[in-house]
């Protein structure tokens, strides 16, 4: 496919703009949406969100929670960013939920990335509270309470501080069901946590520990890529019956924006999503690199000049499936071997490590499953095997490139 | 404050509000901001809790001839009540020596006894609740069979039966578990238990039926206490706050390690006021006195809402576990001398002898009802067998099963088609299994 001539760039430019006019005038509820053409589409003009009413309550397996006594027109939905839709979500379980309480360090005042913004003050300090700096305190307290029945939410300030409560989640929220005999069980604990790099976090405010505790057989991991997946999705945790780790990709708590349905709803935990289809390789991510993806599915259309010589122009044709994985723990395995199975190829990308990132683990089954269907190996685009350095950040995390450079190494292998 | 008309005055009261200024700062000078610990100007190095250099002092009701000491008070019992604790301190150890012999025997694969610890567990056992929520670490069983766990449940979870309900076959022995009694189920690694104590009292404050009128009670040894989460546990109980009753059981060692050894401090009741807790050290070989003072515990638990600590100090009698051999680290002699100075059974049966509330032909008629009710349990638990294979793949996940495990059945059910008559040890363990493993081989009739 060639990329579209300075004229019919000039065309589509205008077709867009008056697009635009017409969305402005017909719904003011709209985001901006992005600009038409020659643009490397960042999160903020994304076109995986979901920018307008109609597109949200669109979204695929949302499942409402309650009556829609809405008026006419249907359900509202609401401009939220990625920590109001969070916010959003845990404001509806302490509402229907009496025994639901929301805990962690500096939730009380808001929590430093607001996702607890106004919850003290609209529930009162007994179900919204600060504890001590102790995250295996948190975690165990967090399981004492889900033991009782009691719906408890705790927040892990940043997933780099999530280790000292790895015992406590992996050794006991784990697998308490398992060893009671089902007499006791903390399905009603779900454990919050920022992921991910933002930029410039280094070591420490930028790690991705998905990969140690899909080892925790027992627990359930689940990471949104946006707002209206992240209210689903966290709502879907908190009432799943089994121990929840939630982890908000940080860098999106701002970033990604949607008009958010208002009412009370849930997306299905351990079901990926098909956000692009395609036919000739399959990519697979999750969180803050699935927009790193669609800019390299963009890249790939309709690269730049610079980059035009050294994307072939076999491959610009190329129709990739991109595959919004969600859940870790347990992964849709099924969604993934279906598309790998059409398209021969498939490409994984996450910021962690190579080694024993959730990349081998999916590598691993895939190329059981689907052996005599690849027409090349599992490619995984990941960060490099060492800790996130600061000044590195732009090297380490894997950004649209390196998902470009996979796409054609495996599309032409 | 009206503003003065002239420069003068003006002048004036700027230097009578500095002075007023100066004066409130030289106030503020005097504690720090957000506290009320004195300044003094003598460099003062402090080291104790007690604030005399002295230990924590260790509360005592009864003598080592079971006699009330010069102005204790003696707990509110009747005979009734005492002889239901005596029993079960005699229940305990009676239960302890047919289980050890058994693991021995090889018919278990391990255990844990109680020897010597029989008055800090019956005593706060039965001065809790019977609804307390208690978490325990691994020798609170006594706590179990005063709550009317009953011998069969025992043995079910120690051979791992088709009965056992504290965990369907999955845990070591002595891993106890039971919702209806109020004790979460017992897990290995050490001190998790507390910060969960504390999430517990918590949720009971929060539940309106039970708010003040239950407590979360928390059992670990001086060695766990060491833990991380002894900290995180006592620090959120104490601040959040939640009514949680902690009991350390300090018995000396933790496996070999002696408590001189495993911290510096004065006990764990030191730590307590660095929670600001109210904190009690008790003999933990008088019944009576760990009575009264987990009594006392829990009721300051029940108004302040907040954490409250005992220490009972008592001395572990036997070994570890059956997987050691005290002796490999403390003489025969130090252990027979123990048992001679302060045995608490002896202790507390001479005071029910002097209240005209026991004797010897009670002591025998009760130690041989104790025996026989332990064999019986012991003799029917030894005919009852497994529960089905398929138990081993149950209860990971609530709910839809996932992919892994689906398929990781059917997997262990190709392999026992396959293998399951030529491979020897497959082979034999299958015969344990109510229906030999057929439920995981059949192929149909997949349970969840």
């Amino acid at each position: 496919m060639h990329p579209p001539s300075s004229t019919a760039r000039r065309v589509l430019n205008g077709l867009s703009k008056h697009r635009l006019a017409f969305q402005r005038r017909a719904n003011s509820t709209a985001v901006e949406p992005p600009p038409a053409g020659g643009h490397l589409p960042g999160v903020a003009t994304s076109q995986l969100l979901r920018p307008t009413r109609d597109a949200a309550l669109r979204t695929p397996g949302i499942k409402w929670k309650d009556e829609d006594n809405s008026t006419l027109g249907g359900r509202e939905t609401r401009k939220m960013n990625t920590y109001q839709a969070v916010r959003d979500a845990m404001a509806i379980a302490l509402a229907k939920d009496d025994t639901a309480v929301v805990f962690g360090e500096d939730v009380a005042f808001g929590g430093v990335f607001r996702c607890t913004m106004g919850l003290a003050e609209e529930f009162g300090k007994e179900r919204v509270f600060n504890t001590p700096l102790t995250e295996q305190g948190i975690a165990g307290f967090g399981i004492g309470m889900a033991s009782m029945g009691h719906t408890a939410i705790a927040e892990i300030q940043f997933a780099d501080y999530i280790f000292p409560a790895f015992d406590q989640l992996v050794n006991e929220a784990a697998k308490i069901r398992y060893r009671s005999g089902n007499s006791f069980n903390v399905g009603k604990l779900t454990v919050r946590t920022p992921t991910m790099a933002v930029g410039h976090g280094g070591l420490y405010h930028s790690q991705s520990p998905e990969g140690f505790f899909m080892a925790g057989s027992g627990l359930k991991i689940v990471i949104p890529r946006s707002p209206i997946q992240a209210k689903g999705l966290l709502l879907g945790a908190i009432r799943d019956p089994n121990p929840v780790i939630f982890m908000e990709p940080k860098i999106l708590y701002r970033s990604a924006v949607e008009q958010v349905p208002i009412d009370d709803f849930e997306l299905p935990l351990g079901k990926a999503e098909v956000l692009v289809p395609g036919e000739d390789l399959t990519l697979v991510t999750w969180g803050t690199p699935v927009y790193h993806c669609e800019t390299a599915l963009h890249v790939l259309r309709s690269p730049s000049e610079e980059l035009e010589s050294l994307i072939p122009a076999s491959v610009r044709g190329a129709k990739v499936e991109l595959i919004d994985l969600r859940s870790i723990l347990p992964w849709d395995m099924e969604t993934i071997v279906e598309s790998v199975n059409r398209t021969g190829r498939l490409v994984i990308v996450h910021e962690a490590g190579a080694i024993g990132g959730v990349g081998s683990e999916i590598a691993s089954e895939i190329q059981k499953r689907c052996f005599l269907k690849l027409n090349a190996p599992v490619r995984r685009v990941t960060g490099w095997d060492i800790p996130v350095g600061l000044t590195y950040e732009k090297f380490h995390i894997p950004d649209a490139i390196r998902v470009v450079d996979a796409i054609i190494e495996t599309l032409t292998y | 404050m009206i503003r003065p008309a002239s420069s003068l005055a003006r002048r004036a009261a700027t230097a009578s509000s500095a002075r007023r200024t100066l004066a409130t700062t030289a106030r503020r000078c005097e504690n720090l901001p957000k506290s009320t610990s004195p300044i003094v100007s003598k460099l003062n190095f402090f080291n104790s809790v007690t604030g005399d250099g002295t230990q924590i002092p260790t509360y005592r009701v009864l003598d080592g001839s079971g006699k009330p000491l010069e102005g204790a008070e003696v707990p509110e019992i009747d005979e009734a009540f005492a002889t239901r604790m005596y029993e079960n301190m005699m229940l305990l150890p009676a239960l302890d020596n047919v289980l050890y012999n058994v693991q021995r025997q090889g018919k278990i694969s391990f255990y844990m006894t109680s020897y010597g610890e029989e008055a800090t567990i019956i005593g706060s056992a039965a001065a809790l609740d019977m609804e307390d929520e208690v978490l325990g670490q691994y020798r609170e069983m006594g706590v179990l069979l005063w709550r009317g766990f009953g011998l069969d449940n025992v043995m079910a979870q120690c051979f791992g039966t088709s009965e056992d309900a504290s965990s369907k076959g999955r845990q070591m022995p002595v891993h106890f578990g039971s919702p209806q009694h109020h004790f979460h189920t017992i897990s290995s690694p050490l001190a998790t238990q507390i910060p969960q104590a504390a999430g517990v009292g918590y949720a009971l404050k929060r539940d309106p039926a039970r708010r003040s009128k239950h407590i979360a009670a928390c059992y670990f040894g001086e060695g766990a206490a060491s833990e991380g989460d002894f900290h995180a546990g006592l620090l959120l109980a104490s601040t959040i706050p939640s009514p949680t009753l902690f009991l350390a059981r300090n018995n000396g060692f933790a496996i070999s390690t002696p408590s001189t050894e495993q911290f510096f401090g004065d006990g764990i009741a030191a730590r307590g006021p660095g929670y600001g807790i109210d904190t009690l050290r008790v003999d933990g070989n008088d019944v009576l006195a760990v009575l009264s003072a987990v009594r006392a515990a829990r009721q300051r638990c029940l108004t302040q809402g907040r954490a409250v600590l005992v220490e009972a100090m008592t001395y572990r009698v036997g070994h570890h576990s059956t997987s050691d051999d005290s002796y490999a680290y403390r003489s025969r002699g130090e252990v027979e001398e123990r048992k001679r100075v302060d045995d608490p059974s002896g202790r507390f049966r001479r005071f029910l002898e002097a209240r005209g509330w026991w004797g010897e032909e009670r002591e025998k008629e009760a130690r041989e009802r104790a025996k026989k009710g332990v064999m019986e349990a012991f003799r029917r638990a030894e005919g009852v067998g497994r529960g089905e294979l398929g138990g081993l793949f149950e209860d990971v996940y609530e709910g839809e099963q996932p992919w892994n495990l689906v398929e990781q059945r059917e997997e262990l059910g190709r392999l026992l088609r396959k293998y399951g008559k030529a491979w020897g040890p497959w082979k034999n363990e299958l015969g344990k299994f109510r229906g030999e493993g057929r439920d995981v081989m059949g192929g149909e009739g997949k349970s969840a």
